[in-house]
């Protein structure tokens, strides 16, 4: 497993790279509006309608392929240097794999999620 | 035929004669001094999962329809959401300011034929570009652009 692992280091790396620059570029307004600014009624938040309209748009699907992808393996890679530094190195050919499998799933279904747009 | 090695293909297949004292966490880590920042960057990694998935969730609500959108508008009314994506915001923030502060700074004398700029100017546009993206993106969110 630890073998695979390796192989597979510079695509994680890739990702996780991207997670932190892209992730923390699209996060900030995204966070900022959706998750405080719209629910405590400062600021308005698009309709459904223009939301729909706009995230069809192939610009928009990509910035919301990346907005749940790259976040996903920026933290599965995080976490798993989490479990090392606190002692998990031992466990670690365990658990990095189901980290990632949680990110893969998640950008599976987050592909998945903006084709069906 | 010519093939990629294991990076571990040269460690030796017993330990060596010499003995060297078990490996040991330094006595700050992990809250203390700079370990301080390396643990919170590297728990950030739960937001950003968490972060992942919500955005997962909204985007799959917004292709069930407009009944699913409403619903998890409303969910995300409630304080915990609320608190928890003040607590997200912080960490994103944190995640910017220290990753980019570090950006320049690892960069390769020479990428090829080209030479980096000069390590400000780096960290000049990564701000402008975050500052740029965020304003572009509440924007849009708020329905200023393209309503």
């Amino acid at each position: 497993m630890k073998h695979l692992l390796l192989k597979f280091e510079p695509l994680i790396w890739l990702l996780f790279g991207q997670g932190v620059l892209l992730g923390t570029l699209l996060l900030t307004g995204w966070v900022l509006v959706v998750g405080v600014l719209a629910p405590l009624g400062i600021a308005p938040l698009l309709s459904f309608a223009d939301a729909h309209e706009l995230a069809a748009t192939l610009i928009g699907r990509l910035v919301l392929a990346g907005l749940i992808v790259l976040p996903l393996w920026k933290g599965a890679h995080h976490m798993r240097h989490v479990f090392i530094d606190m002692g998990g190195a031992d466990r670690d050919a365990t658990v990095a794999p189901l980290l990632y499998l949680i990110a893969l799933v998640g950008s599976v279904a987050g592909i998945i999620a903006v084709v069906r747009l | 035929m010519p093939r990629a090695s294991h990076p571990h293909a040269m460690q030796p297949r017993n330990p060596g004669s010499t003995r060297t004292a078990p490996p040991q966490m330094p006595p700050k880590f992990p809250m203390q001094g700079r370990y301080r920042a390396y643990t919170l960057f590297d728990w950030t990694g739960l937001i950003y999962l968490l972060l992942g998935f919500l955005a997962l969730r909204i985007v799959w609500a917004l292709g069930d329809g407009e009944a699913a959108w409403n619903f998890v508008m409303e969910q995300f009314q409630n304080p915990i959401y609320i608190g928890f994506h003040v607590l997200s915001l912080v960490s994103v923030i944190f995640v910017g300011v220290r990753f980019f502060g570090f950006f320049p700074k690892a960069q390769p004398p020479r990428i090829g034929p080209v030479k980096p700029p000069p390590q400000p100017v780096i960290l000049a546009g990564l701000y402008a570009a975050w500052v740029g993206v965020t304003v572009v993106m509440t924007l849009i969110l708020t329905g200023a652009l393209f309503r």
